[in-house]
């Protein structure tokens, strides 16, 4: 016979597709860690533009807006298509999870070739000056990390029409979508950064 | 003509060895606990307060900590213990209050300290508020110190190096610059340190108050010969001072000699000019230090070496030795040429 | 061992379980086998014993700083060796030794005191160790092919960027940065996620040992702090190797933000070093005192306390640059604050020993020693707070004091203390405690000889990173003492080391809690096995094994078939699913040498950042592409 207590695990469910799972946990680290390096991107980014007499460095052009405004626009919707995905993997639904996710890429594939388009028209690069570094950098860093989210999905959308799509994979569309949430929201901070903040704390000598 | 540079050099550097032994007792201020400014004095001050009650911190967290070896136990419940690891509510409660104790008197305590540390500090800068000071740029280069005083009138700037005069009793005002990377100027008896940064100016105020000659060395990590980068500042009555100063505003001593003119000759014609400046002749090379009146300074090669003339002949045939890694470039100098040139340049008082 | 159907239920089938427990745990064979392991004692002794290596590569490097500094216009290493070693000899010591001996510590441990059979990504975790062995190799292929970096651990900008360092030795350090802290993230978030949702049953926050407290607390500074240095080095490479402009003086870059960047991570990285060693220290106390913990909330809320002032702190490495007063006076008192959060601890470790019944182990000489120290340490630090002191000790053998005594005081020590504690645990044996006495006092005393006359020489003036100095400074005797003193602590890690071989074969046979200590890892067999516990412990006290029996419980229902453990609720660590954990996998290997080539190639040429990328993104793949069959769902 025996004293110990026992708690009888074996009717609970063997995944869960939320974010009570270490997985989530892990991508939202993931996050925490990439959110504190642009953050301290942007906080150097002004500590040294609040050193320079002259704002934005001679001979640099000011960005275009119009284009990368207009980027926002399938950049936010994109997300729609990562929620359908992300709660199309909790009911099993693989019709909205192929739904989802060709919508996120699409619309994230659009709004890749309005950066690149407004990437190539600046007339500085990471060479030329202060300035051409730091947009240089955040350009390459969110362009980096935009890229390989997007192939990770593309993989995902992969397993989802080829039928090889258990738990694990449902998971991954899951804890995925928290991800791309947070590139589009810390994109509209670089956004601002980039475009505006030239304009913003502009001085001429 | 090779075999005889190496007797020289060999000779050199016994002649180096033998002043090093004779002379080592020249180094000796460069401590921050042997004040000779109120800034230092202060700090000095400063440390000792935070010694002794620090001190007297640690005796009594040791004393208590050894005492737990010793109780084992005693005033406590022994068998409950045992049992439940751990004392009676009662007890427990005790030793709660004994920490919040301790800690409300930790928090008094640097509460204290911080603001004795603050007091030290704005009274430290007070110094800038004092009439007539005197300004002097300090420019940090690998592996020495350009020191340059700025007065008012711009004809009697004076540029010398590796070591500073001052007037006792006058506040200085250190102007730090660097030319390449960063230095840190630092001169204990007279103040803490301040960093020479690429790009910036910072500043920092001293004041002597006995004369005397403090040694200092650069304390930021440079490179090299970080090592032998030492400064000496040496304070003297005013009087005695303004001489020094109308002595350094002349231009270079002519040679007199003719040991000393053919000496001047030989520095001419060697790449020595490319780098060093001697006023009052052709020579005005920029990237070394201003040799005008390097007779009268008190070290070679920012003070790694004691100014002698056997030092000298050392330091001129084989820099590289002495000070690995330096910028001074070796230069050929026949051994009938080196004599004469460093009675020239001993003679550049 | 022998599982034994007595202490549980008998509504379970002991001996089929354990049987597949055995096989689904089971390591693969051969070398391939060898280098696919993903169980969290198998990485976690991989980190120990590496980092060790690293220690005594490190302390090598000390020994000829020391040596080098015995007397004054010693030409033993000329300046270029000796730059190449100080610098060598710091960034080994942090970077390849302190952090990851703590994370392989906190591998080994968090699961088994979590009640939980793994870390809860394996493969992330095997992942980060090849990570963190590539750097070392990384290094160290720099360091024996003459192009060890030469310019601190620190490696100020102007004097590390291209112009005054050309060659690719500060690349080569820059790089090595990267592979830390990748490995080091890694650990992080893995450690987070298994404290997080994987602690037994009744294992609420309340109720998590004090060393969990501390390494949890830990992981989350690392997420923080890490990317500062991740970005700092990145400038710096990318201003040597690609031509931008971040930290260089002449086009507008300040080298004072690299300072910043480089300290924001720097400070916090000193308490990422001694707060998991103050976890060790309490889960010591409480062992070898035999009693609870006095003051558990305080002591969690002051190492949550210590987590956060460790952030607002950096610019008191800084005083010297010349900053306006009124910034100096807010990191003034913030430094000082630390002292409180820190005292608050030392109070409730003595208040501890002074009620309980201390059993004198070498464990506990090892804690009574770091008390000694660290609060030497400390009150030094309290010190260089202070402005006025600091622009005298800053960059002084002062500092180079202070740190030793509370890196090697506040986190070598309690290491020690931990490998005596837990050495039974990994190994099934004791360690000889007279040797292990033996080995203390000699490390003691050998450590105060050396440091303790590096404040003296300090204040009379010494400046760190010289490489020789001339007679007649004052500094002879004292630098002599320090050099005696250093090769006594080298005899003390002798000692170690002869004591952990002697053990090997020789050490008393443990059992599974030897010390009757409190937390779960003690109810697993020891080694344990490498599914920790035939069945996960259930608690319902904050010192599970020190309840009574009819308070202890234990969890069935698990599948044993497969790698399988239990999530758990934050708050209160209720069961919520069951988690399969992935098996052995070759995967993390092959992708970690894929981001190494990107990583090491891109310091010879940038294209091998895109290339890296392209063949770690296929490597990352084939790690995530379902294995056939699809994992059954047992639901």
């Amino acid at each position: 016979m025996t004293d110990v207590q026992t708690i009888d695990v074996g009717h609970l469910k063997a995944y869960d597709i939320s974010n009570q799972d270490p997985l989530w946990w892990g991508q939202f680290m993931f996050v925490f860690i990439e959110g504190a390096m642009f953050a301290i991107l942007i906080a150097a980014y002004f500590y040294t533009r609040l050193r320079m007499d002259v704002w934005p460095p001679p001979g640099d052009q000011f960005p275009h807006k119009l284009l990368p405004t207009l980027e926002l626009i399938p950049l936010i919707l994109s997300c729609a298509g990562t929620y359908w995905a992300s709660e199309a993997a909790k009911k099993n639904s693989r019709g909205g999870m192929a739904g989802g996710l060709t919508l996120n890429i699409a619309l994230a594939a659009v709004a890749l070739w309005m950066r690149i388009v407004e990437w190539h028209s600046l007339n500085f690069n990471w060479m030329t000056d202060i300035q051409g570094s730091y947009v240089w950098a955040f350009l390459g860093l969110h362009t980096f990390d935009y890229i390989a989210d997007l192939a990770f999905t593309a993989v995902l959308l992969l397993l989802v029409l080829i039928g090889r799509c258990g738990p694990k994979q449902r998971l991954g569309v899951h804890v995925d979508s928290i991800v791309w949430y947070f590139l589009v929201a810390i994109w509209i901070p670089i956004y601002v950064v980039i475009y505006w903040g030239p304009i913003i704390v502009e001085t001429q000598q | 003509m090779k075999t005889t540079t190496r007797v020289a050099k060999v000779s050199a550097a016994t002649c180096t060895a033998f002043t090093l032994l004779l002379t080592s007792c020249i180094y000796n201020r460069q401590s921050a606990i042997d004040p000779a400014g109120p800034q230092s004095g202060r700090i000095d001050t400063l440390w000792w307060s935070f010694f002794w009650l620090l001190g007297a911190i640690f005796l009594i967290v040791m004393v208590l900590t050894a005492m737990t070896l010793t109780r084992q136990h005693r005033g406590f419940e022994q068998e409950p213990l045992e049992a439940l690891h751990k004392a009676s509510e009662k007890t427990e409660a005790r030793l709660r209050s004994v920490i919040t104790g301790a800690t409300i008197v930790s928090i008094v305590i640097l509460f204290v300290l911080i603001v004795a540390s603050t007091v030290t500090g704005k009274a430290n800068s007070e110094l800038q508020n004092k009439k007539n000071p005197l300004t002097i740029q300090v420019t940090g280069t690998q592996w020495w110190w350009q020191i340059e005083y700025k007065m008012g009138d711009p004809t009697r700037s004076l540029v010398t190096a590796n070591e500073i005069h001052i007037p006792v009793g006058r506040p200085i005002q250190i102007r730090g610059a660097s030319n390449d990377v960063i230095h840190s100027f630092w001169v204990p008896n007279l103040n803490g340190k301040r960093d020479l940064i690429p790009s910036r100016i910072t500043t920092e105020w001293l004041e002597a108050d006995h004369p005397g000659a403090y040694r200092g060395q650069c304390a930021e990590f440079c490179g090299l010969q970080h090592a032998h980068m030492a400064l000496w500042v040496i304070a003297e009555p005013e009087d005695k001072f303004n001489a020094w100063l109308e002595a350094q505003l002349q231009p270079a001593a002519s040679p007199r000699t003719p040991e000393e003119i053919k000496g001047e000759q030989v520095f001419m014609n060697h790449a020595c000019i490319y780098c060093h400046a001697i006023e009052g002749t052709p020579a005005a090379g920029q990237s070394g230090p201003d040799l005008t009146h390097f007779g009268s300074r008190r070290g070679i090669a920012a003070n790694t070496l004691p100014n002698t003339m056997g030092n000298l002949a050392g330091w001129i045939l084989d820099p590289q030795t002495i000070k690995p890694g330096n910028h001074m470039a070796t230069i050929e100098v026949s051994s009938g040429d080196l004599q004469p040139l460093l009675e020239y340049l001993e003679s550049l008082k | 061992m022998r599982a034994s159907q007595d202490i549980y239920p008998q509504s379970v089938d002991v001996e089929r379980d354990v049987e597949q427990l055995r096989n689904s745990w089971r390591h693969p064979r051969g070398v391939l086998g060898w280098l696919s392991f993903t169980t969290h004692q198998a990485i976690g002794t991989r980190y120990i014993v590496t980092a060790f290596i690293m220690l005594l590569a490190g302390g090598i490097e000390a020994l000829m700083i020391r040596t080098q500094l015995m007397r004054a216009n010693n030409g033993y290493l000329g300046p270029e060796r000796y730059n190449q070693i100080f610098t060598t000899h710091g960034t080994t010591m942090m970077f390849l030794f302190a952090v990851p001996v703590m994370e392989g510590m906190a591998i080994y441990l968090v699961p088994l005191m979590c009640g939980t059979r793994n870390v809860a990504f394996p493969r992330l975790n095997a992942f980060g160790y090849w990570m963190y062995l590539f750097g070392v190799l990384f290094l160290y292929w720099g360091v024996f092919t003459n192009t060890a970096p030469d310019v601190g651990w620190f490696a100020y900008p102007p004097l590390s960027g291209p112009q005054y360092t050309p060659g690719k030795s500060t690349d080569f350090w820059a790089q090595m940065i990267t592979f830390t802290e990748v490995s080091a993230l890694c650990v992080a978030a893995e450690i987070i996620a298994t404290i997080s949702k994987m602690r037994a049953p009744g294992m609420s926050l309340n109720r998590m040992p004090l060393y969990i407290w501390s390494i949890l607390i830990q992981s989350w500074m690392i997420i923080f702090a890490m990317p500062a240095i991740v970005l700092a080095s990145s400038y710096l490479l990318s201003d040597r190797t690609v031509g931008t402009h971040f930290v260089n003086p002449a086009e507008g870059g300040d080298p004072l933000l690299y300072q910043h960047i480089f300290w924001f991570f720097g400070h916090p990285e000193v308490y990422i070093i001694f707060i998991p060693a103050l976890g060790f220290v309490s889960a010591i106390v409480v062992a070898h005192a035999r009693r609870e913990i006095v003051g558990y909330t305080a002591m969690v809320l002051a190492q949550i306390a210590n987590g956060f002032i460790a952030f607002g702190l950096w610019v008191h490495h800084m005083f010297a640059t010349d900053l306006p007063q009124i910034g100096e006076a807010y990191f003034t008192a913030s430094s000082m604050m630390i002292a409180v959060t820190s005292g608050v601890q030392i109070f409730c470790w003595i208040a501890t020993l002074w009620s309980g019944r201390p059993r004198m182990t070498t464990a506990l000489h090892f804690v009574y020693g770091f008390i000694a120290i660290f609060v030497l340490g400390g009150l030094t630090g309290v010190m260089l707070a202070a402005v006025p002191l600091d622009l005298q000790a800053h960059d002084t053998y002062f500092v180079v004091a202070h740190f030793h005594y509370v890196l090697i005081g506040g986190a070598l020590f309690p290491l020690f203390g931990a490998f005596y504690h837990w050495h039974p645990k990994f190994t099934g044996r004791l360690m000889n405690e007279t040797l292990g006495r033996a080995n203390f006092w000699v490390l003691f005393a050998g450590f105060n000889l050396t440091f303790f006359p590096m404040h003296i020489l300090g204040l009379k003036g010494m400046p760190r990173r010289i490489y020789t100095y001339p007679p007649g400074m004052g500094w002879d005797g004292l630098n002599l003492l320090a050099t005696v003193g250093a090769w006594i602590i080298a005899a003390g890690g002798i000692l170690f080391i002869v004591n952990f071989l002697w053990s090997r074969k020789n050490g008393e046979v443990a059992g599974n809690n030897p010390w009757d200590a409190d937390s779960l890892e003690w109810a697993a067999s020891s080694p344990p096995a490498n599914y920790n516990f035939e069945y996960l412990p259930a608690v319902t006290s904050r010192y599970p094994l020190w309840a009574p029996r009819e308070q202890r419980g234990v969890v069935t229902g698990l599948a044993t078939d497969r790698r399988e453990a239990l999530v758990t609720t934050l708050m209160d660590a209720e069961p919520h699913h069951r988690y399969i954990l992935p098996g052995s996998s070759i995967w993390p290997l092959i992708s970690a040498i894929c981001v190494t080539i990107g990583f090491a190639g891109s310091v010879f040429n940038g294209w091998y950042i895109t290339w890296g990328a392209i063949i770690s993104g296929l490597a990352f793949i084939g790690w995530f592409w379902p294995k056939r069959p699809l994992e059954p769902a047992h639901d």
